[in-house]
C-alpha cells in the first residue's frame, strides 16, 4: 500500500502538508519521517491536509499527536484540515477533535 | 451468514489493508450501516496491528487467522496468532486525559466492542474474540466527552 506526501511552502512561514492514502501501521512511519524534519525548522504553522486520507489508525493518530506536542512546545500552530468521515470517527472516539485545531478547509486554517 | 468468512494473512503490516478491504466488502454486502462498519474495521485492524507488534514482535513471516461471523445484527471476529503469549491482564486501555502518542489501539477496541476476550490456554499463541451487537445502535459509540458507562 502506498502513501504520497508533499509539502507546499506558503507565506509567513506556513507549510501545508498534503497526504494521499491510508495511514496505518505500514505507512505511518513514512508520515512521521516526512513531518519530523518540518518540526525541526522554525515554522510558524504546519497545516496537514487529510482530505486525501480515507483511513487512519492509532499509529497515524500517534504521529499527528507528535505534531501537536511540537506545537505546544514551540508555540507554533499545528492544524488539521479536510477530515474524511472515517478519519473524523477515529478522532471522535479518541476524543481528540477538541484537542487538535481542526478546520473544514485549508482556507479556514490559514 | 450461516458460516464464517475466513481469511489468513501474513504478519506483515502491508497486508493489513487487505483484511480491511475484505471486511468493508462484507459489511457493504450485508448492509451494515457505514458508521458501525467503519468502527468495526478499525477494531479488527488495531487487533492485527497489536499481534504484529507484540505477539510476533515485527516478524513479517508469521500467520494471522481471522474468522468473521455476521448474523442477526451481531458481528463476531476471532483472531488467532501463534506468537508470543502476552500477559493479557496488562492489556488495559489507557486514560485519554494525557494526550500522548501511542497506546490508543486497545482503547479503541474496548470502547467500540461489547465483548473482548483473550484466550491463551493453548500451546502457542492467542485467540482473541471480539463481539459487537449493533441492532439498537443509533448513535456513535463515543461522542465527545462521553464514553461507555
Amino acid at each position: 500500500m502506498s502513501i504520497e506526501l508533499r509539502s507546499e511552502e506558503g507565506q509567513g512561514g506556513v507549510v501545508t502538508v498534503h497526504i494521499e492514502g491510508e495511514i496505518d501501521m505500514s505507512t505511518s512511519p513514512k508520515v512521521r519521517e516526512f513531518l519530523t524534519p518540518l518540526f525541526e525548522k522554525n515554522r510558524k504553522a504546519i497545516v496537514v491536509d487529510l482530505s486525501g486520507v480515507p483511513y487512519i489508525d492509532s499509529s497515524g493518530i500517534a504521529t499527528l499527536v507528535e505534531g501537536l506536542q511540537w506545537s505546544h512546545s514551540s508555540k507554533n500552530k499545528f492544524r488539521l484540515v479536510g477530515l474524511t468521515p472515517t478519519v473524523k470517527d477515529v478522532f471522535e472516539i479518541a476524543r481528540l477533535l477538541s484537542v487538535f485545531e481542526v478546520f473544514d478547509s485549508r482556507e479556514e486554517a490559514l | 451468514m450461516n458460516q464464517p468468512i475466513k481469511l489468513v494473512i501474513p504478519s506483515d503490516a502491508k497486508f493489513l489493508s487487505l483484511s480491511r478491504k475484505v471486511l468493508q466488502q462484507l459489511f457493504a454486502c450485508q448492509e451494515v450501516p457505514s458508521e458501525i462498519a467503519r468502527k468495526l474495521v478499525l477494531c479488527v485492524d488495531e487487533a492485527c496491528s497489536n499481534i504484529i507488534k507484540y505477539s510476533y514482535e515485527g516478524d513479517p513471516n508469521q500467520t494471522i487467522e481471522l474468522s468473521f461471523w455476521l448474523k442477526d445484527d451481531q458481528f463476531t471476529v476471532k483472531i488467532r496468532d501463534y506468537g508470543k503469549q502476552c500477559d493479557t491482564s496488562t492489556f488495559k486501555p489507557r486514560c485519554l486525559d494525557d494526550v500522548k502518542p501511542g497506546g490508543l489501539g486497545t482503547y479503541f477496541i474496548h470502547e467500540i466492542m461489547d465483548q473482548v476476550s483473550y484466550c491463551t490456554e493453548r500451546e502457542q499463541g492467542t485467540l482473541l474474540t471480539m463481539t459487537k451487537h449493533f441492532k439498537n445502535e443509533t448513535a456513535p459509540a463515543a461522542q465527545q466527552g462521553q464514553g461507555k458507562p
